[in-house]
């Protein structure tokens, strides 16, 4: 039996961004709706089953009522604590029950959660969140046709391999997909990094300019001419001499004081020690607490999560004539 | 977001305080000793504390009919509170209002209410008259996820809106409107969006992390304080009793409430500010202990202290009326 899952966070798009810089509400109906019309693209391949996170909102609940599909669709039976860890939870479910391919909706920090358990489950990310380096924005109807193909082998040449950093520090190993820092802030708190005066040590895996988040310090220095298949390191203080404007969250364009910056190829690693108590904060929000005098270490590397390039798939199908109705 | 010690254990004093007030009212109301309802909100501490820590008493809260816990974080004497409740003389409001009725204005506590909703048209008044006055007070305005379907929400929401009022309108949703899950009673999914169409930023936090709450409380109450305008935090919480202490809680399952339980606010705040080294175990201790001393004493106080004399029957009912307004009262109607 083929399988697609679905994992849509309904917490995505409404953090504290909202208040200290521009970003927009993604509201859960939108989600809800983003969802029926992946369940309609999948459904249009020959798919047997998808099953959905469950979640506080009932977004997988909300989407299936009343959809008219040949489709299997459920609800994934796993325990819910209605918190991020939920993400990470029905990753490992859909993993264990072969899964071809995981449809995502949230933002860097949502697919960080099913990177870090997908192994070689390859991801289709759909943007929903605040900082959308890594997921795409996307019509979801071919989203959920690309997901489709892929899951049953029908495109074979549409998923790449992403680079990611592995952090080590105090207590904890984890994982970032587009940029880990060291921030210098007490609390985990409200999570999102906003503040460039707090910033520190920061490692990207990518420079995409015409990006949002941290990731975009990197654009403003480099802009595209940077070693391919390479992350950066950027040295961050703000009594640094040089000095970059960024956005570095939706509306919010702020001076980033750098002393420096070095390309990272696969295996490079950056070990930072904190004088203050700080976090590490990764894709955009701060995740564990460094205290005073710990070290973390992040490491870029290139055997990331697999990525489903949907435009890439359907255009693969189309030259195997798949699309024929005849 | 920095905080020095004393704030901390103030939080926590704050948090704790309300803990034990409403663990000790569930073990007291069963004894039939208490009368009329209680609705408890242990186990939201994290919410009204976040969210009071950054006001002072000429800021003014609106609360609900679960306000205890708004009452404590906002300052109101725990004695007079537990005193009211079993509607004795020396309560806040003099034993005539119960739970569901504490007030105290010069703490700026406007009110419990147990009408659901009734809150943001109180709130507008209050930041109406803080804005005409030209001060820089701010008003928190609690309410539930059954509160967001209410027209007096949507309407004071919408007035805050337009007059760029220096409100905060804090949904506590603890999932459950009474017995109904609001994933049926709400249309839609997400009330934080909801904000968005009365054109007012909108943020969405783990109402169980005081940290989380206290940081977007922080960047709301500034902008209110500033002349922004209103603000929309939505808190995901969770209540650990029913909706009221009697109910068999037969709408939700051991392993949700477990789920819930395992992220204590109160026990996250003591692991974050014991590893960080900024309060000592010890300390927190010695709070938790003077606390139950506290809440221990006022029962006792409660329990044998006077109720309201029959010739205080009417009076607290209505503020004293002008003379001027008294023919309101006349058999006889004016004519004008």
């Amino acid at each position: 039996m083929n399988l697609v899952g679905v994992i849509a966070n309904p917490a995505s798009g409404k953090d504290i961004r909202r208040l200290v810089a521009h970003g927009s509400v993604f509201d859960n109906d939108e989600k809800v709706s983003i969802v029926r019309r992946v369940l309609a693209g999948i459904d249009s391949t020959p798919v047997d089953r998808v099953l959905i996170m469950p979640d506080r909102f009932g977004i997988g609940l909300k989407a299936t009522d009343g959809l008219n599909v040949a489709t299997d669709v459920d609800i994934l039976d796993m325990p819910v604590r209605f918190e991020a860890v939920d993400s990470e939870v029905a990753t490992r479910h859909l993993v264990d029950l072969g899964a071809g391919c995981i449809v995502t909706l949230g933002g860097d920090g949502t697919n960080r959660l099913v990177a870090k358990h997908a192994g070689t489950t390859p991801i289709l990310p759909i943007s929903t969140g605040t900082n959308n380096a890594f997921p795409v924005m996307m019509e979801a109807t071919t989203a959920g046709i690309a997901a489709g193909l892929v899951s049953v082998g029908i495109t074979t040449g549409a998923v790449a391999q992403m680079p990611i950093i592995r952090c080590t520090g105090p207590g904890f190993e984890d994982v970032a997909l587009v940029d880990a820092a060291v921030y210098t802030e007490r609390f985990i708190g409200a999570r999102a990094v906003w503040d460039p005066d707090r910033l520190r040590e920061v490692v990207l895996t990518r420079l995409r300019p015409g990006s949002i988040g941290l990731s975009s310090i990197g654009s403003a220095i480099h802009g595209d001419d940077h070693p391919r298949g390479h992350g950066l390191f950027i040295d961050v203080h703000p009594d640094a001499p040089t000095t970059v404007r960024a956005p570095i969250a939706p509306g919010l364009i702020l001076d980033v004081h750098v002393a420096g910056t070095k390309p990272l190829a696969p295996g490079d690693s950056i070990e930072a020690t904190v004088a203050q108590p700080s976090v590490i904060a990764f894709d955009g929000e701060r995740e564990h607490e460094l205290p005073e005098e710990s070290s973390v270490t992040m490491r870029f590397d290139a055997d990331g999560p697999l990525v489903v390039d949907a435009g890439a798939a359907i255009a693969e199908a189309a030259r195997h004539n798949w699309f024929h109705a005849d | 977001m920095d905080m020095d010690r004393n704030s901390l254990v103030e939080a926590y004093r704050r948090m704790r305080t309300i803990r034990e007030f409403e663990d000790r009212l569930h073990k007291d109301f069963a004894g039939g000793e208490i009368p009329g309802f209680v609705h408890l909100y242990a186990g939201e501490e994290a919410v009204a504390v976040g969210l009071c820590s950054h006001l002072g008493d000429g800021d003014f809260i609106t609360s609900t009919h679960r306000g205890h816990g708004h009452c404590i974080a906002k300052g109101v004497d725990t004695a007079g509170m537990m005193a009211e409740i079993y509607g004795k003389a020396p309560g806040s409001c003099n034993g005539k209002g119960g739970s569901m009725h504490i007030a105290d204005v010069d703490k700026g506590m406007l009110g419990a209410n147990g009408i659901v909703g009734g809150g943001p048209p109180l709130a507008c008044g209050a930041a109406l008259s803080a804005k005409k006055r030209g001060t820089d007070n701010v008003v928190i305005c609690f309410f539930g996820d059954g509160a967001s379907n209410q027209g007096t929400t949507l309407e004071g929401m919408n007035l805050a809106g337009v007059w760029k009022l220096p409100v905060v309108f804090v949904c506590e949703n603890n999932g459950y409107a009474e017995t109904t899950s609001y994933k049926y009673s709400v249309s839609g999914t997400d009330i934080a969006a909801r904000a968005r169409g009365f054109g007012m930023p909108s943020v969405a936090v783990d109402g169980l992390d005081f940290f989380a709450v206290a940081e977007a409380a922080g960047e709301a109450i500034a902008r209110a304080r500033r002349g922004e305008g209103p603000t929309f935090i939505e808190a995901q919480t969770y209540r650990y009793y029913g909706h009221f202490e009697g109910d068999s809680i037969a709408y939700r399952d051991r392993e949700e409430e477990e789920s819930f339980r395992s992220r204590d606010c109160l026990s996250r705040f003591r692991q974050t500010v014991t590893s960080q080294g900024l309060v000592e175990a010890a300390d927190l201790d010695a709070i938790d202990g003077a606390v139950a001393a506290e809440i221990e004493q006022a029962v006792t106080d409660a329990l044998s202290a006077p109720d309201p004399s029959l010739d205080s029957l009417t009076t607290d009912v209505y503020v004293d009326f002008p003379a001027s307004q008294l023919w309101m009262f006349q058999d006889e109607p004016v004519r004008v």
